[in-house]
């Protein structure tokens, strides 16, 4: 019973983790992916106007990053452990790229050389993104580590593999991104973002494609669900909707749905994150720590659920309402203040 | 130098510099952020439109300050994980969760009402745009609880027990209020508003000082003196009781600060050292200023009570590098006495009817004094930092985890590296942001600005 009551918290935990995970990847993805839209902007008034569209929402976005850190921490005390030291590298440069990127947001007002920060933005969005791909890619990957030897060196996470998901991850994010900023912009701008839409929506296909194809190939635990009668037909749906979403979106960009365009291509992340997540179920370090060995005591998971579960959903509706006070197009009249 | 070549130390070094670079920001996040809820409420109150440019002005300086504060908080977490990830494998049932809290409880309900503080003025109603900035102020408060309460766990661990080694909680209630916690998380809170009223109040007599917007400023200044004569004198005595407890709870602690070495015999008080030089290799001061009977009255209350010296403690569980533990705690103190000065010079003047708009400017000393005691505030605050994680060594969590058996496993080069990119880009950042900041405080308040209509 003791034991049966663990598991499911256990589980709870992995699915709000789960949950973390996801709201950081929608919402600090499109923030990211607005910064990597900076880069092949030619126009330095766009940047200014893709930047400007982010300036009351990207700490909170970002805020998602440190809850699931710390839910991770408390949670999965090992995973965490295990999980960051083997990361060193990647995590190290993540931090330092979304360090240069917050600073670039509020330093550009206070000085001369607008286009330094707004180049800065740019690339330190691309470098915080390629390195939590990386990061993402080799923890799917195994992160180099076996059963016996919970000790992966610190170059594990360079992979081919993990380098193929940092790419998915981007263009990801770019889209994501995109379709944001169609619905904050207007005219020319809107014009070439949709353009862009159409690229990413396409690239990120394809690799998904390709992810998944390889996944399959290198990790038996993952072609083993898929030839498995009932999760391999929960994979075959998320499949299915991935594509729907893609024709949608597809249609959403031609037509000029701007809140339709950045629906279907959350629905396009979602399918992916979750056929992953059920691929690699129960493991959250495929084929080594299996999630119940991973976790905390019952006691800690009952206070934390207690303390943070319930405290998502009113999370959820104060940061749902700064969202409705920014609504609507940016407006460049000077500073928006 | 041999110890650039030990991980271990690399860890700590890098985890010292990224927490002291960090500290810098909340001090003032957690303060003004107060103060803003101030003016806000005055300007509501008294339809004062100065206050409301009070509320702009200094919310200038508060965004800032704020987003260094966000990204530099940023990798503390996850050093955890990176460099101590011994440490986040025992510890994280415990001190993981209570990092969740702080995300859930904390973070999440400043990040979730900043924009609108900030932005949202011409957007949301007043009463709708006091309430985020109140749920700005909550969120920056209850940050610094929920990292005291880690911290404080890390002093006087409690309501925990070993198994296979790892920490398992027995009961939450003890391990959160544990005996450290009352003083750690009330000492930092007033040292953040301390701090944050200093610097406020400093800048309003800078401005004072040179003319500028006199009757403005006054009206700032005035608010930070009646915020310190209430906080310093509380922060001081606050600091006297955290000294109790560390000598009851953490003696060896304790004995550092006050490089006592042995512990006195029945009958007889131990001598207090004013200034001295302790030496550890030797286990003696090499040479001291003390009074008689003075670190038994100071820490037990008794003029005779027993104080355990450095001596008693096997050299294994001595903390290092003491001259920094005893002198790091010396300038906290003076810095604590010269607030004190200051804050009844200033209630002196205002009760002589000294502090009007037409004669503040006479007065030049005591702006001057307010000037200087800006930075005091931050340094005060890192000697009580150094004192309290260097005193607590060698141990990570005290009497439970020594500090040596908590790092990862990491070869030297990975962590130089990222040793020296955290010294570069943070100096580059705070010397930025001086530059900043400067220009803003040197083009001063808009005085023409109309509230939102």
């Amino acid at each position: 019973m003791e034991n049966e009551i663990h598991t499911l918290l256990a589980n709870i935990w992995f699915f709000i983790i789960g949950l973390m995970l996801f709201l950081y990847v929608i919402l600090d993805g499109f923030d990211l992916g607005v910064g990597i839209l900076c880069l092949l902007s030619k126009n330095n008034k766009h940047r200014a106007m893709m930047m400007t569209s982010l300036e009351s929402i990207w700490d909170a976005n970002e805020t998602w990053l440190v809850l699931l850190g710390g839910a991770l921490f408390g949670a999965f005390p090992l995973v965490f452990a295990i999980a960051l030291q083997t990361l060193y590298i990647p995590i190290m440069v993540m931090l330092f790229a979304l360090i240069f990127r917050g600073v670039a947001f509020e330093f550009r007002h206070h000085n001369r050389y607008t286009s330094f920060w707004n180049w800065g933005f740019g690339i330190s969005s691309l470098v915080a993104s390629l390195a939590q791909g990386i990061a993402f890619g080799s923890l799917i990957g195994g992160l180099g580590i076996t059963e016996d030897n919970l000790q992966g060196n610190v170059w594990g996470w360079f992979t081919p593999f993990s380098l193929l998901v940092a790419l998915g991850v981007v263009t990801g994010y770019t889209l994501l991104g995109a379709t944001y900023l169609m619905i904050k912009t207007e005219g020319a701008v809107q014009r070439i973002i949709i353009d862009h839409s159409y690229a990413a929506a396409i690239l990120e296909i394809a690799i998904l494609s390709a992810v998944v194809i390889w996944a399959s190939r290198i990790s038996p635990h993952f072609a083993a669900r898929w030839t498995d009668k009932i999760t391999g037909s929960y994979l075959d749906l998320f499949l299915v909707l991935a594509i729907v979403a893609f024709i949608m979106l597809m249609r959403a960009l031609r037509k000029g749905f701007e809140l339709r365009a950045f629906f279907w291509s959350v629905i396009i992340s979602m399918a992916a994150f979750t056929a992953v997540t059920i691929g690699y179920y129960p493991f959250m370090v495929p084929a080594s720590i299996a999630l119940t060995d991973a976790a905390s005591s019952s006691k800690t998971l009952i206070f934390m659920l207690s303390g943070i579960g319930f405290l998502i959903p009113v999370m959820l509706i104060y940061s749902g309402y700064q969202y409705l006070v920014f609504r609507g197009k940016v407006q460049m009249n000077g500073r928006a203040e | 130098m041999e110890i650039l070549q030990d991980p271990l130390f690399l860890s700590r070094l890098q985890f010292a510099v990224t927490a002291i670079f960090h500290i810098l920001w909340p001090l003032t996040t957690v303060g003004v952020s107060l103060l803003l809820v101030v003016f806000e409420s005055l300007w509501l109150k008294t339809d004062d439109v100065d206050y409301y440019r009070h509320a702009r002005f200094w919310g200038k300086l508060f965004l800032l300050n704020f987003s260094v504060g966000v990204i530099s908080g940023l990798p503390m977490e996850f050093e955890f994980g990176t460099n101590w990830s011994r440490f986040a494998m025992m510890a994280g049932e415990f001190f993981g969760n209570i990092l969740g809290f702080e995300g859930a409880m904390a973070f999440m309900l400043e990040a979730g009402f900043l924009g609108i503080m900030l932005f949202g003025w011409q957007r949301v109603p007043p009463a709708i745009h006091l309430l985020a900035s109140c749920m700005v102020a909550l969120g920056a408060s209850l940050s610094a609880f929920w990292i005291l309460v880690a911290n404080s766990w890390m002093q006087t661990p409690a309501g925990v027990h070993l198994e296979n080694n790892r920490i398992v909680v027995d009961s939450y209630f003890e391990a959160i209020f544990n005996k450290d916690t009352p003083w750690g998380v009330l000492h930092m809170w007033f040292a953040c508003l301390a701090t944050s009223l200093f610097v406020v109040g400093g800048l309003s007599a800078w401005y004072m000082s040179r003319n500028r917007h006199t009757d403005f400023f006054l009206k700032s200044f005035k608010i930070a003196l009646v915020g310190v004569v209430f906080v310093v004198p509380v922060q001081i005595s606050l600091g006297h009781g955290s000294g109790l407890e560390v000598f009851a709870n953490q003696p060896a602690k304790g004995a550092a600060i006050e490089a006592h070495w042995t512990t006195n015999p029945e009958g007889q008080g131990a001598r207090w050292n004013l200034l001295a030089w302790p030496n550890k290799a030797e286990q003696k001061n090499d040479w001291a200023i003390s009074v008689p009977n003075g670190l038994s009255l100071l820490a037990t209350g008794d003029h005779s009570g027993q104080v355990h010296g450095l001596a008693s403690f096997a050299k294994a569980d001595q903390p290092p590098v003491m001259p920094l533990i005893f002198y790091s705690f010396r300038v906290m103190v003076a810095i604590g006495v010269a607030f004190l000065a200051l804050t009844l010079w200033t209630s002196v003047a205002w009760f002589k009817g000294q502090l009007m708009p037409m004669s503040i400017g006479k007065n030049r000393w005591l702006l001057r004094a307010w000037i200087a005691s800006i930075p005091l505030g931050y340094v005060a605050t890192e000697c009580g930092w150094i004192v309290r994680e260097v005193g607590r060594q060698p141990w990570v969590i005290y009497g439970i985890l020594r500090t040596k058996d908590a790092a990862s496993a990491l070869p030297v080069s990975v962590v130089s590296v990222s040793l020296a990119a955290f010294i570069i880009i943070y100096s580059i950042i705070f010397i930025l942001f001086l530059r900043f900041a400067a220009r803003i405080i040197k083009k001063g308040p808009d005085l023409t600005l109309l509230p939102p209509a």
